[in-house]
């Protein structure tokens, strides 16, 4: 998984904006316009698929089950707005029931890997020691091993169940917070105001919790949307290869397999899934860039 | 130097170590796997032993490195194939997607990036990153599928899936090679075109630049010369550990166009518990990676010498 490397080493930080001469004034504003227009739709993106969400999970409608065996591969249209798959399923609901799973798959990545990376990371940076220096050679191990075998064999031995896959995937992620956060933690405990607290003996659990986590916290928040995405995405990439939920439950990547037979006679089934699954993590990156620059 | 070697040596070793423990860690036997349940514990227990499938990892990782020395990486437990001679025929394939791919998408980014820097807010810099936060956000497999639906079923003129050896058919060969290395390089260009454009915005504002710029000195050359020298090294970082990576993450793209590389034989090996496979699967990845990183550290002296220099006073 190339990708979850390069993506937390890169992090998706925008270029800088060099400080713009008068003459461009114009176009930053437009641009400025356009970033809130996309911020705002990216909102009422997340907002609607929780609302689908709801609905199929509190109601009889959108049952990503039923079956109508006399509408099979129907093209989108008004009964069903992203069509229906080879067993007559209404996509649109498969996609919904989907979405539930790469989320909740999305939130268990992001407490194994955010929590015990940055405790990790924390617990390193600051007592440092032989201890760091363990820890610091197991990391680059777990990062040198090969991320989709490890994935792979956990869920093939395992048994693939949401929980597996999401500590699967976020077992991977521990590395790259573990090391954003011990670096911080550094630079915080060689602070003046961090040595005054310790000369004067307070006790370390207060030093970690107002000094060392608060300077910690707004990197891992930005940290979060690119980890959030990547899970997203590490989840559709494992159900697509087969490595995903076992199959009558829907996952992005199942579905976006299942219809891949089909893609020349019936593309919605694919294509309104994965466009589905790009729109989401597109949202995401722009909510997660929009954080970022407020920091700034 | 030294020291970096030796925890690169270090993490080597374990991996291989963890890789070794797999047939004790992992839950059920490879020997039923392989030979079913109609065979009788005597034959599982010969087989179990034939293969040190229960001897300890140490044990089975010196039988591995003698073997190696030897030129022998061992055998399937399951096709009695040697494994040297199924990565002879698998590896290339993916060596060559990787290095295509890595190399389109750096010859993509580079005079983007810089061109892009070199006209801060321009139309070229505001597309480029537009397109490339976007091209960030598309899964891989997602696009490949894209891609498949529009060149192969759509438009008609690129092979769907499928793999053709150079020496069947040349232009087979690379028909079929277009779409999984555009695939690969795509989202790669993106994250380099982003990594190189921040990096050249910071550098375009020093001295040395203006310097050379009040001197006459051409723009191309200037971005040559001056500023994609200095803005390389994260850029190297990055390259290197994509290529290291790779290796192991070829899977999906290999997976999507039914490319016989090494990503589908680890995946396959894994479904039938073939572990001599897994086994050197894994440390040949590891190795990939940890070699990335040694070549990534020494390319940083050649790129910047400042960085030898201090490192000897």
């Amino acid at each position: 998984m190339p990708q979850i490397t390069s993506a937390l080493a890169t992090g998706t930080t925008a270029p800088p904006t060099s400080p713009a001469p008068a003459l461009k004034r114009r176009s930053r504003t437009t641009g400025e316009r356009l970033q809130t227009v996309l911020f705002i739709a990216s909102l009422g993106w997340l907002a609607l698929l929780l609302v689908l969400m709801f609905v199929s999970m509190a109601t009889p409608w959108l049952d990503p089950f039923q079956q109508d065996f006399g509408a099979t591969k129907q093209a989108p249209g008004f009964a069903h707005p992203f069509g229906t798959d080879a067993n007559g399923r209404d996509v649109l609901a498969r996609t919904v029931a989907g979405a539930q799973n790469s989320f909740t798959v999305a939130a268990i990545t992001l407490v194994v890997g955010a929590v015990t990376g940055s405790v990790i990371g924390i617990v390193c940076g600051y007592f440092r020691g032989w201890f760091d220096s363990v820890v610091g050679l197991a990391l680059d191990t777990l990062m040198a091993f090969p991320a989709l075998m490890l994935i792979i064999l956990l869920v093939s031995f395992r048994g693939p169940s949401l929980w597996t896959i999401g500590g699967a995937i976020g077992l991977l992620m521990i590395p790259s917070f573990a090391r954003v956060t011990r670096s911080i933690t550094l630079s915080v405990r060689s602070r003046e105001y961090v040595q005054a607290a310790v000369l004067i003996d307070t006790p370390t659990p207060r030093i970690l919790l107002t000094a060392v986590l608060p300077a910690v916290a707004p990197v891992l928040v930005a940290y979060a949307f690119t980890a959030v995405t990547v899970g997203i995405v590490a989840e559709g990439s494992m159900s697509f290869l087969g490595y995903g939920l076992a199959a009558p439950a829907p996952s992005w990547g199942g579905i976006i397999a299942e219809g891949r037979t089909a893609l020349a006679q019936a593309p919605w089934i694919t294509l309104a899934p994965a466009a589905t699954l790009t729109i989401t993590v597109l949202a995401i990156n722009v909510i997660g860039e929009r954080f970022k620059e407020k920091r700034k | 130097m030294v020291r970096r070697a030796g925890r690169a040596l270090c993490v080597l070793f374990l991996v291989a170590l963890a890789t070794m423990s797999l047939p004790l860690l992992l839950p059920g036997s490879a020997a039923v796997a392989v030979l079913g349940t109609n065979v009788s514990a005597a034959e599982l227990a010969a087989f179990t032993s034939m293969h040190h499938l229960d001897a300890n990892p140490l044990e089975r990782l010196w039988m591995w490195v003698t073997g190696v020395l030897h030129g022998d990486l061992g055998t399937s437990i399951v096709s009695g194939a040697s494994v040297a001679g199924e990565l002879q025929a698998r590896l290339p394939i993916t060596v060559e997607l990787v290095v295509l791919s890595q190399l389109l998408a750096i010859l993509l980014a580079i005079p983007v990036a810089l061109r892009a820097a070199w006209r801060p807010g321009s139309l070229l810099d505001r597309l480029s990153a537009g397109l490339s936060f976007v091209l960030l956000s598309i899964p891989g497999f997602v696009l490949g599928l894209a891609l498949i639906f529009l060149f192969a079923v759509q438009l008609r003129i690129l092979p769907a899936t499928g793999w053709v050896g150079f020496a069947q058919d040349p232009v087979g060969h690379v028909q079929h090679l277009i779409l999984p290395v555009l695939t690969l390089s795509l989202g790669e260009a993106a994250v380099y075109l982003r990594a190189l454009r921040a990096n050249a915005g910071e550098i375009l504002v020093e001295n040395y630049i203006h310097a050379a710029r009040s001197r006459g000195m051409a723009p191309g050359r200037i971005l040559r010369t001056r500023v994609l020298r200095s803005a390389s090294l994260p850029l190297v970082t990055i390259v290197g550990i994509n290529i290291g990576a790779s290796f192991g993450g070829a899977l999906i793209v290999e997976t999507l166009f039914a490319i016989p590389g090494i990503g589908r034989l680890l995946s396959s090996s894994i479904a039938v518990r073939d572990y001599p496979v897994i086994e050197s699967l894994a440390i040949i990845a590891a190795l990939a990676v940890v070699v990335a990183t040694v070549a990534v550290d020494l390319s940083y002296r050649i790129i910047d010498p400042r960085i030898s220099h201090a490192a000897n006073n």
